[in-house]
């Protein structure tokens, strides 16, 4: 072996010391995100704990043959005489609808009468209308017109009334179409009435307030902010400041539990609602028919 | 010359090594956690950390605990100068099908350093195809339906220009 000769570097010192730099540079970031994440950031998410469906307390039957409600057949027939009484015999042929007025055209025993709101005809007493339809009423109970395509074209080219499209935003609500009888000792829910809040959740916000009661984060219950003034629901026997407990049976203290509720409306055979008016507390009992 | 490779060197390692070390998953449950207090929880079944991205599978969307949408896939992705928010066949519970549209395919939001206030966001479903952006300067949203179909449930919210649908709204 040559003594004394050169020794070539196998690594050039210059590239080591670079590679040795950015190797710095890496740990820092690292490091850097590292204290990030021990300070700041959490080691675990947040999960919702998924309710499994909760199946009420108890279920009231009423086995009573005396106190058993009036049979469906009864009920459905005297809504439907009233209905198919003489409200078939007016014919809805314009309507014009603006903020500050209503106006309509309808033709009853074949002469042609124009109503504005308030007015009466065949015993029944006009109380609004929407774009395609208007509304009438008879003691408490509310009937709803379409209006007749045939005749509106024929009215159009005879230039009677001009059919206008309302000017103010187009309301979405519209008169629930069931009832609520009184039988005695509970009240019965037409179940029409259901469908129609089951289908369109607008309605339900505009005939009732609901708000959420809580204590710190938790959820305590839900009380009832308002109440429209002659609404299914104020037939129902609620008012305003009532606290629902529980309906059915089970207890609603999540919004999942309130929604859940409302999801099967439809299906429901009977309510029992338990509210908290001040310092009593009430159940309240309906059949849905 | 090599002082200004040297340095270049060094902020590409740097960008480097902030995006493929940025602890992914530890970030996405503080967005949860943020999320919570607006009472949205996301339920997801599993969490998948790439260099570049994070990918959540089966996620389900509570709102006040009420089960809201389902989403098939969820995916973050940056650069930094450029980042992606990806979702792949949302669908909305059946409840609310009365207020939504019952399924978005896909839908994308994309942040880019050339516009830092602006986020543009494109999407497909059963209501037809949007694309619009978020304005972050004038807190602003804007959506124009170009391909609409079966918007009934959404009309309501909507208004008509020129070039069809289009939602509005600020925050």
């Amino acid at each position: 072996m040559k003594k004394g000769g050169t020794m070539k570097h196998l690594f050039s010192l210059k590239r080591l010391k670079n590679l040795w730099f950015l190797a710095i540079v890496l740990i820092c970031v690292k490091l850097a995100w590292f204290i990030i994440a021990f300070l700041w950031l959490p080691v675990s998410g947040v999960n919702y704990r998924v309710e499994k469906e909760r199946k009420p307390l108890y279920y009231r039957v009423k086995l009573n043959p005396n106190k058993a409600p009036p049979p469906k057949k009864q009920t459905k027939k005297t809504v439907k005489r009233v209905v198919s009484g003489s409200i078939k015999d007016i014919i809805l042929l314009g309507i014009y609808n603006a903020s500050d007025m209503t106006v309509i055209t309808v033709e009853h025993k074949k002469k042609t009468k124009v109503l504005s709101k308030g007015d009466e005809i065949n015993g029944f007493t006009l109380d609004s209308a929407g774009n395609n339809f208007a509304i009438f009423t008879k003691g408490t109970k509310s009937y709803k017109v379409k209006l007749f395509t045939k005749k509106r074209k024929n009215s159009k080219s005879t230039g009677s009334i001009k059919e206008v499209a309302s000017v103010k935003k187009e309301s979405k609500f519209l008169k629930p179409e069931g009832e609520i009888v009184d039988a005695g000792d509970h009240k019965i829910i037409d179940r029409t009435l259901l469908d129609h809040y089951g289908e369109n959740v607008d309605n339900v916000y505009k005939d009732i307030g609901i708000k959420d009661i809580k204590n710190g984060k938790d959820l305590e219950g839900f009380s009832i902010s308002f109440i429209r003034r002659g609404s299914p629901f104020a037939k129902l026997g609620l008012k305003r400041g009532d606290v629902i407990s529980s309906v059915n049976g089970q207890k609603i203290d999540s919004y999942n539990a309130a929604f859940g509720i409302y999801k099967n409306i439809k299906d429901i055979e009977n309510l029992s609602l338990v509210i908290k008016r001040g310092e009593e507390e009430m159940e309240l009992e309906y059949e849905v028919n | 010359m090599q002082m200004v490779k040297n340095i270049l060197l060094v902020l590409l390692v740097s960008w480097l090594a902030i995006i493929v070390f940025m602890p992914k998953q530890a970030l996405y449950y503080k967005m949860e956690e943020t999320l919570a207090t607006q009472d949205v929880v996301l339920n997801e079944t599993s969490i998948e950390e790439g260099f570049f991205s994070l990918t959540l599978h089966k996620v389900s969307v509570y709102v006040k605990g009420i089960p809201v949408a389902t989403v098939e896939e969820v995916k973050f992705f940056t650069l930094l100068f450029f980042s992606r928010l990806s979702v792949d066949t949302l669908l909305v519970d059946d409840s609310l099908k009365k207020m939504l549209p019952t399924e978005l395919n896909h839908a994308e939001i994309t942040h880019s350093l050339v516009s830092p206030l602006n986020l543009a966001v494109h999407a497909q479903g059963s209501f037809g195809a949007l694309e619009g952006n978020i304005d972050l300067s004038t807190s602003s949203v804007r959506l124009d339906f170009n391909e609409s179909k079966n918007i009934e449930v959404l009309k309501s919210e909507l208004k008509k220009d020129e070039k069809g649908w289009y939602y509005e709204t600020s925050f």
